[in-house]
């Protein structure tokens, strides 16, 4: 495989548990998938099934404790870089990734924007982290050496303690942060404004809670995109806001994603949003896949038992948008689960050996894979069928 | 509400808070006994006391009492001190300006120690410096003041001989002027460094002792509210911009938390104001707690009204500052809600 076809991210074997007082919980046990170049894949499933942890692994955001990587590798091939293994990297290449080549847009942007710093500030950030050099470029300080350039750069780096940002406002150094503040206010302008939010200038003197729910997650958009990253993670990024509003932040999304050739990890699980905009879809199940696919394929033939209720449960003109409500039961518990597989306890179709060994995913078709013993051949016993449970 | 509007309605009803307590206060001091008590002897007659009651007013009922009370501190007469022996305006404001000085010491002390220890603490959470951290809050709130106090006299004073009691040397104290009563600022006026470590080096053992609790207090405070802020999304958000945690502790949620802490900081700082009993009395602090802890035992009334209508004011005073810093720190608080 040449760099340009290969996954910007993969994620193999991946095992994330959490400690808790009732044991371990096994949040994602054994996820693997690949992320390709400036594709949308969407990761949907029950709240609770793991989505999230899977995700926010891509930033090794997890707290460990209580979180344990129990297993499996991510790995990240950023532009023109040598790949890198983000479970064992270490701190400063990681920090380096985070915000610049992978970046994140949150659930809720009212939790997800500091309530004490205005928008200027919080954009500001990450080009301060990630864009210092060029920041000096732009005031024309790169070439000169001296007191002058260290106190700035440290300033335009975000490591100026306290002592250093008071001497910043004695005048000879004053006129440089200013014109620091000034290249900076620029690029946070031009963030905002690629995300079509009218009047950046103002805005972004405001603090997040003079702004509206559609306007904050513009915000942390424009927040996510201002390095331009390779991957962009989107956890659920329109669950929090009005209906009205979902529509646009999607479109900007995508509209923002074609142009930049950014690729989305969009996180859902509203089935119908998922099959608007994504290219491929990924399938969890309690800390499992149960199914992958080409949208087109998954819609058109769903292959998993789970994924056939999920479909059943689309909201359509004749009922109610509501949970999943179409599958009985509820989700097993992920503390110590059982060897066998986990949609056992709620499938119609489930055998003696459903309970006791684990379907892996095996290809049904073309980019298409399944985990479930109706599509694998059973070596020996009798497998379940959709057939047999109709009669 | 916008901060000069907020003010301006706190200000006018500070009045009427203050009023009200007097009264109050006033009330039960009469109730409590004779102002003239501490000046009767066994040989004076049923008449001159009778005079002297009357001559003081005494003989009118208690709402005119207190009129006339009132009316004094209006004119700036606060009444005559039994047991300082001089008119309560002309001792009281030494007595401020000590006590002011050792809140201002123990402050810094608290302020910064609490801060930092309840951020290093909530940081580390349920790790081994959080649990240290934690047996030094608890025992700094539960320890009684008076043994903790004995105790650091007992070691540095007795034993060690490091740290002297008292308020200042007598021979420095005599050697400059007193514009300000507060002894660091006056030695640094005179330009006697002298007396400024003579004065700073006397504030220690009581600094220590007054600011230990409040330290505790606000560490603990600090803690819980930094622990509650990291688990806040915007400091993962601010983690998936490639912050380095130095930068998400101190300028995401350290900022964040210091906006409960700071109510927390301003009640111990009316404490610390208010003077401590204990503490100036082992330390042989010559400042309004120890003042007051006299006229309670004496009877004498009208230092007590003085010291009340002090410590009214000043927590009024402090509940303002610390609405109005709160309102600064937390763009979302509305004032007067
Ligand atoms: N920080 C954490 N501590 C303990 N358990 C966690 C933590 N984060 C996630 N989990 C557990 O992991 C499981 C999956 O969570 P998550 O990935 O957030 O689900 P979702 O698919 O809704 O995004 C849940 O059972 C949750 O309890
Ligand atoms: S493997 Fe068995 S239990 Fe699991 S989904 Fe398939 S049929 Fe159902
Ligand atoms: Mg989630």
């Amino acid at each position: 495989m040449t760099e340009s076809t290969m996954p910007i991210a993969s994620i193999r074997d991946l095992r994330i548990h959490f400690r808790s007082k009732a044991g371990v919980v096994h949040a994602v046990d054994g996820v693997s998938f690949d992320i390709r170049r400036g594709e949308t894949l969407g990761l949907v499933g029950e709240t609770g099934c793991g989505k999230s942890v899977t995700a926010r692994s891509l930033l090794r955001l997890n707290p460990m404790p209580p979180g344990i990587h129990a297993g499996g590798t991510v790995e990240f091939r950023g532009a023109g870089e040598l790949p890198v293994e983000l479970t064992g990297v270490d701190e400063s290449t990681l920090r380096a990734i985070r915000g610049n080549r992978i970046a994140m847009i949150f659930q809720d942007p009212g939790k997800a924007l500091n309530p004490g710093l205005t928008v200027r500030e919080q954009i500001a950030e990450v080009f301060y982290q990630h864009r210092a050099d060029e920041l000096l470029d732009d005031i024309g300080l790169t070439d000169r050496a001296g007191l002058v350039r260290t106190l700035i750069a440290r300033e335009a780096s975000l490591r100026s303690r306290w002592i250093e940002r008071g001497l910043l406002r004695v005048p000879p150094l004053r006129a440089h942060r200013a014109a620091l503040r000034r290249a900076v206010d620029d690029r946070v302008t031009d963030a905002l404004a690629e995300t079509q939010i009218p009047n950046p200038r103002a805005v972004m003197d405001r603090y997040p809670h003079e702004l509206s729910g559609g306007m904050r997650q513009r915000v942390m958009i424009a927040q996510a995109l201002a390095c331009n990253p390779d991957l962009l993670i989107a956890d659920e990024p329109t669950t929090a806001l009005d209906v009205t509003v979902q529509a646009r932040i999607l479109d900007l999304i995508n509209d923002l994603q074609r142009r930049h050739d950014t690729a989305v990890l969009y996180i859902s699980h509203d089935l119908s949003l998922v099959r608007r905009v994504c290219d491929r879809v990924v399938v969890m199940y309690a800390g499992k896949i149960v199914e992958t696919g080409p949208t087109e394929d998954l819609f058109a033939n769903p292959s998993h038992p789970y994924t056939r209720g999920l479909l059943a449960a689309i909201p359509s003109a004749s009922h109610q948008r509501g949970a999943l409500a179409a599958i009985e039961g509820t989700v097993p518990e992920l503390v110590d689960p059982d060897p066998g597989c986990r949609f056992a306890t709620r499938c119609g179709f489930a055998t003696p050996m459903c309970e006791t060994t684990d379907p892996g995913l095996a290809p049904v078709a073309a980019d298409h894979e399944v985990a479930c013993f109706i599509h694998h051949p059973v070596p020996g016993g009798v497998g379940p069928a959709y057939e047999k449970a109709a009669t | 509400m916008q901060v000069r509007e907020y003010l301006i309605r706190r200000l006018m009803i500070l009045p009427l808070l203050v009023i009200g307590t007097s009264i109050i206060v006033f009330t039960l001091t009469r109730v409590g006994g004779s102002p003239i008590g501490i000046y009767l002897s066994h040989e004076m007659s049923q008449e001159e006391v009778a005079e002297i009651e009357a001559r003081y007013h005494l003989d009118d009922p208690l709402p005119v009492q207190y009129l006339y009370w009132a009316g004094g501190v209006l004119r700036g007469d606060l009444g005559w001190s039994g047991i300082s022996a001089g008119p309560v305006t002309q001792v009281m404001p030494d007595k401020i300006a000590a006590s002011l000085e050792l809140a201002v010491a123990a402050g810094i002390v608290a302020v910064t120690l609490g801060v930092g220890l309840g951020t290093f603490a909530g940081a580390r959470r349920n790790r081994l410096p959080d649990h240290i951290a934690r047996i030094f809050s608890i025992s700094g709130a539960s320890m009684p003041t008076f043994w903790f106090a004995i105790i650091l006299l007992i070691v540095f004073w007795v034993y060690l001989g490091w740290f002297p009691v008292g308020r200042s040397t007598t021979a420095l104290f005599t050697s400059i002027e007193h514009p300000t009563g507060l002894y660091t600022v006056d030695a640094l006026l005179a330009g006697n460094l002298r007396a400024f470590g003579d004065a700073l080096w006397h504030l220690v053992l009581p600094a220590v002792t007054l600011g230990y609790g409040a330290t505790a207090i606000i560490a603990r405070m600090m803690r819980s509210s930094l622990v509650e802020e990291l688990q806040e999304d915007y400091v993962d958000a601010a983690r998936a911009k490639g912050l380095a945690e130095r930068v998400v502790l101190k300028r995401h949620a350290r900022r964040n938390a210091l906006i409960p802490t700071v109510t927390v900081i301003g009640l111990s700082f009316g404490f610390l104001l208010q003077g401590s009993v204990v503490t100036e009395i082992i330390f042989q602090w010559p400042g309004m707690g120890r003042w007051m802890a006299d006229a309670v035992l004496r009877g004498d009334q009208a230092t007590i009204m003085a010291y009340v209508l002090f410590t009214s004011v000043l927590f009024l005073g402090v509940n303002l500052v610390v609405d109005i810093v709160y309102a600064y720190l937390d763009r979302r608080v509305v004032l007067g809600d």
